[in-house]
């Protein structure tokens, strides 16, 4: 594999004369309706893309295949799956992975981070809100209803004190390129999974594109679980360096590779429930030489499943007794339970409402249109335009539990109004959106394909820090706007430039 | 470290020393299709299964297990125990349990440890067994002994010398031990004469055993069956005697849990010890057992190295939780 390497050609000149439609791109369409990160609409590159186009223009595609075979293999070694059960057995799949990588400039990248800070303040202030004073819900920002309605609400959690008031100290946020401007898809706020991925494909895309890589002045994100180990820490209360651990629902969990890769590399201990014991109000886990308290835990696990006492009693996840731990100031919980109520799909459409509540300040990321059915007008709006309208659950991720109009048939839409009649406030709905597309290599070819990214947030003690970097993912199949890796989808790198 | 991963480090020493006993004791059995007859065949393999605890094959009711072995034929026997996944004691199957155990691990274990473990699996999973048999029917085995040596040599390249690796020790070689004494006690049963005349090498055992030259450097080359068995239960420099095997094991346990080593001994070391005394006080070759009567020793090796296995899970991993308390 290694002399694939020489195929770089990152310090190669720019050559402007590459164009969509001709050469190395000559199956490289436009499509006028979305935004290409590669080309201008009249097929000329655009000025970050130049060398990218210049270096693709020059690998054979014979190369750029074993390339792409050569990522494929090195995720295959190196088990960076995902596990998939089956009806009889289970089975680890690799994401795809596509060699060429995304590009976002400075100033763009300037505009999200700022603007996931923005959102991320504001969220964790209306979780503190929500399960205190709840003043924004008496002021009318947000339905009293919506919340306490929400399943993701925690009474729980009501009155609380929350370690130095950080709920989120994690996050994911979705964002997808309309047009020219970034808007937010969906905040996740609970267990955001992928920045494994991200990581991944960064260690790949730096064996494939050495020069290229250095070429472009790409920003650093390997020191991404350093950050994630730091934040979680300042977090604690008891402890100046507290033992930490990350709580996995073992390894048939779909995430699990990205579990034990951020514990190991954060050089901390990957626990199942059980591993855990309470005892006194006091976190501990099951060690070769007895019983070792846990301070802080970067649980990887949903609130249900966190505490068969507290929550779900059928839970063998979690660990009997820790949420009385938690209670009781002795444990740490990153993200905090609760959390879920500030990113289901029907909050989301007031975040913006909530950002000029809590910070006064207008919203710099926008929100996509979205239609609540839970309000009449909403509800007629979506009925009356259902064929051209994506619909989903509140409470639905990974694709499913939604219907996508345009591409839907007439007994889908049927049954999916069924649906909306019978319970509205379960749904959303929102146009389906122009997701801009990428160069990629696919079969051979370089085409283009529709892309959202998920960049990573970090909130802690004092600060916040936004990864330079995110899970890109890529509805691989030609024309889908589906980039869900249970569907269909890929990922590639992203790349940040400094200038 | 987390109980549960000391005992997924204690089973993936445990299953990658099985797999590669398996494929050691095939490579003997497979070097010897080109020259040896039938009926010695069947007795080799007769030693294979029974030292790997399998039963023999499907024969009819009135057919004994010797004769079993001469029907059955060498291809089907060897893919039973390397490529049958519904077999739990195969080559894929016990480098699969590694692997999951591995997995579990993944925090701990260097990534070339993994790569390597992982690469090996994945190599034997997508190797085609008719055509690896059509290019020697050793060598797929040859091949596989090799990357299970690498992957010891990347273990022992890349892992600190820390509980972990410790429990990794353990479990090598309390595996090692137990299916030592097993072979060994096959062999000293089945390779005298029988009525048909039939014996198995000495010389063949010391092979297996990676022994050969090591016996021929410290003793001679006439092989007598109390010196061999007294040379691989006892020498304490032969990588596969017992001695060496309840040596480390000792060596890991102390490692682990130093204050368990002084009195009053902890069960696990206590356990060692008294292997250790019953291989150094057994007479042995200066006096050797009657035929018959070295099976005694083996029972009771096997019996305690058993009793053992249950220690070190009782004691670091399944205690009770008040027990393992802070004090």
């Amino acid at each position: 594999m290694s002399s694939v390497k020489f195929v770089d050609h990152g310090y190669a000149d720019p050559d402007p004369a590459i164009s969509a439609g001709s050469g190395p791109f000559r199956h490289y369409e436009l499509d006028s309706d979305f935004h290409d990160e590669l080309f201008h609409e009249d097929g000329t590159p655009r000025a970050r893309a130049r060398r990218l186009g210049a270096a693709l223009s020059r690998i054979p595609p014979e190369d750029l295949e074993r390339l792409q075979d050569g990522v494929y293999r090195r995720f295959v070694h190196e088990g960076i799956t995902f596990t998939v059960l089956g009806v009889e057995d289970v089975s680890e799949q690799i994401i795809p992975i596509d060699c060429v990588p995304r590009l976002i400039t400075a100033e763009e990248w300037d505009h999200i981070e700022r603007g996931l800070k923005q959102r991320l303040t504001a969220l964790n202030l209306f979780l503190h809100d929500v399960y205190h004073d709840g003043k924004s819900l008496r002021d009318g920002i947000v339905p009293l209803d919506l919340v306490l309605g929400c399943p993701q609400y925690r009474v729980e959690m009501r009155g609380m004190k929350v370690p130095h008031d950080v709920y989120v100290a994690v996050c994911g946020t979705d964002i997808v390129r309309a047009g020219d401007t970034f808007a937010v898809l969906e905040d996740n706020l609970r267990v955001p999974s992928g920045v494994s991925y991200m990581l991944a494909c960064r260690t790949a895309m730096k064996w494939a594109f050495p020069y290229l890589y250095r070429a472009y002045g790409v920003r650093e994100v390997a020191d991404y679980p350093e950050r994630l180990y730091s934040t979680i820490a300042s977090l604690s209360l008891t402890a100046d360096t507290p033992r930490m651990a990350v709580l996995t629902p073992g390894r048939y969990n779909s995430a699990y590779y990205e579990h034990a890769f951020l514990a190991g590399e954060m050089g901390v201990d990957l626990v199942e429930g059980r591993d855990l014991v309470v005892h006194d109000a006091t976190l501990y886990a099951r060690t070769a030489a007895g019983l070792r308290r846990i301070d802080v835990l970067y649980r990887r696990i949903d609130d249900d499943f966190l505490d068969p006492v507290a929550f779900r009693e059928d839970s063998v996840l979690g660990a009997a007794g820790l949420f009385h731990a938690y209670r009781a100031g002795n444990l740490v919980l990153a993200n905090a339970p609760g959390t879920g109520v500030a990113d289901d799909k029907a909050l989301y459409a007031y975040v913006p409402r909530l950002i000029r509540y809590f910070l006064d300040e207008e919203p710099i990321l926008a929100n996509v249109e979205t239609h609540l059915c839970r309000e009449p007008d909403g509800l007629a709006y979506t009925l009356d335009n259902l064929e051209e309208l994506v619909v989903k659950e509140v409470g639905g991720s990974g694709g499913y539990g939604m219907l996508v109009g345009p591409h839907a048939t007439e007994a889908e839409r049927k049954v999916f109004a069924e649906h909306l009649r019978s319970d509205p406030a379960n749904y959303i709905s929102q146009p389906v959106l122009p997701l801009s597309r990428a160069g990629c290599f696919v079969d051979g070819r370089l085409e283009p394909r529709h892309v959202d990214l998920r960049p990573f947030v970090l909130q802690g003690r004092e600060e916040q820090h936004v990864v330079p970097g995110g899970l890109c993912r890529v509805a691989l199949r030609k024309g889908s706007l589906v980039v869900n890796s249970s569907q269909g989808g890929g990922c590639k790198d992203l790349w940040i430039l400094r200038e | 470290m987390l109980a549960r991963m000391a005992a997924n480090f204690y089973w993936l020493g445990r299953y990658a020393e099985r797999t590669e006993n398996t494929a050691r004791l095939l490579e003997y059995q497979l070097t010897r299709l080109v020259d040896t007859d039938a009926d010695e065949l069947a007795l080799g393999w007769r030693v294979v299964y029974r030292a790997l605890s399998q039963s023999p094959p499907h024969a009819p009711a009135d057919v004994d297990e010797a004769e079993a072995f001469l029907i059955a034929d060498a291809y089907t026997l060897t893919g039973g125990l390397v490529e049958d996944t519904t077999n739990p004691a195969s080559m894929i199957s016990c480098w699969g349990m590694a692997r999951e155990n591995a997995r579990e691990i993944r925090p701990r274990l260097p990534l070339p440890v993994w790569v390597c473990l992982n690469q090996g699996f994945l190599w034997l999973q997508e190797t085609e067994f008719a055509d690896a048999w059509g290019e020697g029917p050793a060598a797929l085995v040859s091949r596989a002994i090799d990357r299970l040596r690498l992957l010891a040599g990347v273990v022992d390249a890349n892992m600190a010398r820390d509980d972990a690796w410790r429990f990794l020790e353990i479990g090598r070689y309390v595996e090692r031990l137990q299916q030592q004494v097993v072979l060994l006690d096959m062999w000293d049963r089945i390779a005298r004469p029988d009525g048909d005349g039939l014996v198995l090498s000495w010389a063949d055992l010391l092979r297996v055993c990676g022994a050969f030259e090591p016996y021929r450097r410290d003793r001679s080359l006439t092989l007598r069956r109390s010196s061999v068995l007294g040379f691989l239960l006892r020498n304490p420099e032969v990588s596969r005697s017992v001695r060496y095997a309840t040596d480390r094991i000792g060596s890991a346990l102390r490692g682990i849990d130093p204050a368990g080593g002084r009195p009053p001994l902890a069960p696990p070391h206590r356990m060692v010890l008294r292997m250790a005394a019953a291989l150094e006080l057994d007479p042995g070759e200066e006096e050797p057992p009657p035929d018959g009567a070295s099976g005694e020793v083996f029972e009771s090796l096997t019996r305690d190295s058993r009793i053992l296995h249950s220690l070190v899970q009782a004691s670091y991993v399944d205690y009770p939780v008040a027990a393992g308390l802070p004090s």
